[in-house]
């Protein structure tokens, strides 16, 4: 049992960082950018070109990888949804268009990097050492502790900063911030760049525990949109509540089913919030088209 | 014949409704006036079902249609117009019509696929819809798209759909607002004419002149409140009703 | 001649699959991630039924259609009562649990090693072996889906559908029950979408869960989308265009190793510059606004 709980706070801290990017991201832009997904997985693979294919140092690889998730997002912002927000584009066509924007990128991904899978570790993977009564090497823990700390970090950044003011302003209601003067553009691509970013750093982190595939975009992108409805999307404690549920629903039915459920089980769960609350634990109610 | 008890609605803390009572006759011509805000529109929402109230309830005669769904309670013979007008804007003035009208065979999937006796009662549909166009005054349009049409003209296609439904009780939210003068006359004297053939008209209005012409009843709502109720020429009268209203 | 039969024979395959999600996508507005799920459904319970009991076509497709109908209700019963966008997001949990159960119930799908040996299927003792015979069998059940769609579109259901996409409040204010008619058209597209699936399973005879993935049915999407959305002859011309596009590509001298992800990434160009700059596409009426 320690064990699970182990690993779903693990597992746990990768998806929140996911699930916070993809939610600042609706909270803003108001659509569901499933190309949120494709980012996740060019930001391993770029930190892998660059570190190990290209052998320059690790951390140098993780930067590359992270300001590559930021810059992927903010193109699909810059180049594709500003350009349909100019022209009055229905949150559906918005969402039409990321799911476009999704198959161009995994493909690419694919192209390039071909199918098989690739290792961010350049380091043996270890048996790790006992922890309260269960595994957990040194890179998980530096995994939890790290993205805690990037929680933190946007937590801060949104509530205690003159940016971070204006952008909630943003989210909570579109047509006041513009009406107050508060570029909702630019909030918007600080909310694809940031999101993105973390997306990035949730890839790396994850590519250090375990191999990347070139399936791990739709994975990705399945515990963003899933932590993020179970949760509450938007909210920092819904993105981190909405992984932890998440996560533990996959470890422990591990125990009963093959591993391979894994993934559906997340898709399970996500399934029945959508059907019984889709605004997640901590969300607000989302209000019906107003008559 | 409409009875509201009790209704009761707020949003985000503002109180919409509050402790609506209303007891409305089975035909006439009713008018609902009071400042932007004052919960008529809520009233309408709720008594239709799209919205729910925080307490209380809304009869139709015996029957409470309090949590029914929007389509159960306009199959009761409840109709509807819209603030921002509804219809459809790509499809022609006459298939808006031809949608309002009730009961249509071809809508249910068997008799949609085989078209059994479908192309006669779309034929009577058509002719009853084609009376109702003309009798709003386009039939010239008939063929065009809805979207096409001036704003006026597009109020009166709403009515026009509202009337094809064939219901008892029409609820019309502000028919003449924002409509060109010989246009509100003409609307005005169509629903002088409805009230002829025995139905309940209730209309949120602001235009006080068009009030004093066709309503029987007024009733002024402020802040969610019911605070007058009467013959137009009484109420509208009364020098505390026009501050509230204009000041 | 036997390659342009297969490819003909895809085009129609694909013309059944984006007609039938056009009904809901562009006649209702419901955009739906989750047309491969069914298509794979129907592939997999119809072979199947084929393999273990040997099953007339018109049996197997019997008893796909109720199965799929049922899934279809039951998720969408619940599903249709929340807001559209988050109906996409159902469709999406809906499609990566039908791939999960096509990837891991090995005893019954044989898992990610598929279902070979899936017989030639025969309709009232027709037995359907020949590239013709197969082009002859897919376009007899792409004309149905056809007529079915006309046949509804034409018809005062076809007016609550193009409401339901418009205003859907309108709809609801003049006694139409929107609600049931979202189901059953969520229902019918799944249905139509399985029947397909049906055939695809024994005109490839071995089938596995990589043929109906989440790209599967976004290179759907993309065909309603650049037919255009809500017009009748849209998904045809759209399975025209997005089906020999590759194999244009293929002649143009694509290696094969690069054809399927080069495919792929012009599907997804195809959506997200129709989104941009045209999104009724070619034929159709529905520029896909909520």
């Amino acid at each position: 049992m320690e064990q699970v709980l182990v690993n779903s706070i693990v597992a746990a801290s990768v998806y929140a960082l996911l699930s916070l990017g993809f939610g600042l991201i609706f909270s803003t832009a108001r659509f569901f950018h499933f190309a949120h997904g494709a980012v996740y997985a060019w930001a391993a693979y770029v930190a892998f070109t660059v570190s190990a294919l290209w052998g320059w140092p690790l951390a140098i690889g993780i930067i590359c990888g992270i300001v590559a998730a930021a810059a992927l997002g903010s193109a699909c912002e810059l180049v594709v949804y500003r350009t349909m927000r100019r022209r009055g584009a229905s949150t559906l066509t918005l969402l039409l268009s990321g799911l476009g924007l999704y198959m161009v990128m995994q493909n690419g991904l694919s192209l390039v990097f071909g199918d098989g899978n690739k290792a961010l570790r350049t380091w043996p993977a270890g048996e790790g050492f006992a922890l309260a009564g269960a595994r957990v090497t040194g890179v998980q823990i530096a995994i939890v502790i790290a993205a805690s700390l990037l929680l933190i970090a946007v937590w801060l950044l949104l509530h205690r900063t003159g940016v971070g003011l204006r952008f909630r302003a943003v989210s909570n209601d579109q047509d006041l911030a513009s009406a107050v003067g508060t570029h909702v553009d630019r909030s918007i691509l600080l909310a694809f760049a940031l999101g993105s970013a973390l997306a990035g750093g949730a890839a790396i982190l994850i590519s250090l525990d375990v191999d990347m595939t070139p399936n791990m975009g739709f994975i990705g992108l399945m515990m963003a949109v899933a932590a993020s409805i179970v949760g509450g999307i938007g909210s920092i404690p819904g993105a981190a509540l909405g992984a932890l549920i998440v996560a533990f629903a996959q470890q422990l039915s591990a125990w009963w089913l093959p591993s391979q459920w894994q993934d559906p089980i997340a898709f399970g769960i996500l399934f029945v919030f959508l059907i019984i609350r889709p605004q997640g634990v901590f969300g607000q109610r989302i209000k019906k088209a107003s008559i | 014949m409409l009875r509201c008890e009790r209704l009761t609605k707020s949003f985000d803390g503002v109180q919409a409704l509050a402790d609506i009572q209303l007891a409305l006759p089975s035909s006439g011509i009713i008018a609902i006036i009071g400042p932007n805000g004052a919960g008529k529109t809520t009233l309408f929402n709720v008594i239709t079902g799209i919205l729910r109230p925080n307490f209380g309830k809304t009869f139709l005669g015996d029957k409470d249609i309090t949590s029914l769904q929007p389509h159960l309670i306009a199959r009761l013979g409840v109709a509807r117009t819209f603030q921002d007008l509804r219809f459809m804007r790509q499809v022609s003035v006459s298939d808006n019509v031809m949608l309002a009208r009730p009961n249509q065979r071809g809508e249910n999937f068997f008799y949609a696929l085989t078209r059994i006796g479908v192309a006669k009662e779309e034929a009577v549909n058509r002719s009853v819809c084609m009376d109702l166009i003309r009798f709003v005054g386009l039939e010239d349009k008939a063929d065009r798209l809805a979207g096409e049409l001036s704003y006026g003209q597009q109020k009166l296609l709403t009515l026009a759909c509202c009337i094809a439904t064939g219901a008892r009780i029409l609820l019309l939210d502000e028919p003449v607002a924002g409509v060109y003068p010989e246009m509100i006359e003409h609307i005005l004297d169509f629903l002088l004419k409805l009230k002829v053939q025995d139905k309940l008209i209730v209309l949120v209005e602001h235009d006080l002149t068009a009030v004093r012409r066709v309503a029987d009843q007024v009733i002024v709502m402020d802040e969610g409140h019911i605070i007058a109720e009467g013959p137009p020429v009484e109420v509208l009268a009364r020098p505390e009703i026009m501050e509230a209203y204009v000041g | 001649m036997t390659y342009l039969l297969h490819v003909a024979t895809m085009i129609v395959i694909y013309t059944m699959l984006a007609c039938s999600l056009n009904l809901l996508a562009g006649y209702c507005g419901l955009v739906s991630i989750a047309h491969a799920a069914f298509y794979g459904f129907g592939a997999y319970v119809g072979a199947l039924l084929a393999i273990r009991f040997g099953c007339d076509l018109l049996v197997e497709m019997a008893c796909v259609t109720l199965v799929v109908g049922m899934v279809a209700l039951l998720v969408g019963w619940p599903a249709l009562r929340i807001l559209d966008d988050y109906f996409v997001l159902v469709t999406f949990a809906l499609q990566a649990i039908a791939f999960g159960v096509f990837n891991n119930c090995v005893s019954l799908t044989g898992g990610p090693l598929g279902l070979p040996g899936i017989p030639p299927p025969s309709l009232l003792g027709w037995r359907v072996s020949t590239h013709l015979g197969f082009l002859g069998l897919t376009s007899l059940f792409c004309m149905i889906t056809l007529a079915f769609s006309f046949l509804l579109v034409r018809s005062p259901i076809g007016r609550i559908l193009v409401c339901v996409r418009e205003d859907e409040v309108f709809a609801k204010v003049l006694g139409k029950d929107v609600v049931r008619v979202k189901i059953s058209l969520f229902m019918i597209s799944a249905c139509f979408a399985a029947v397909a699936g049906v055939i695809y399973a024994h005109y490839t005879t071995f089938i596995d869960p990589t043929s109906f993935t989440i790209n599967e049915s976004i290179f759907v999407i993309s065909i309603v989308i650049i037919g255009g959305a809500g017009s009748l002859s849209g998904p045809i011309v759209g399975a025209v265009i997005l089906v020999t596009l590759p194999e244009v590509l293929r002649f143009a001298g694509l290696p094969s190793d690069i054809a399927a992800n080069s495919r792929q990434i012009i599907y997804g160009t195809v959506i997200v510059v129709m989104m941009m700059f045209r999104p009724q596409g070619l034929l159709g009426k529905y520029r896909f606004e909520r």
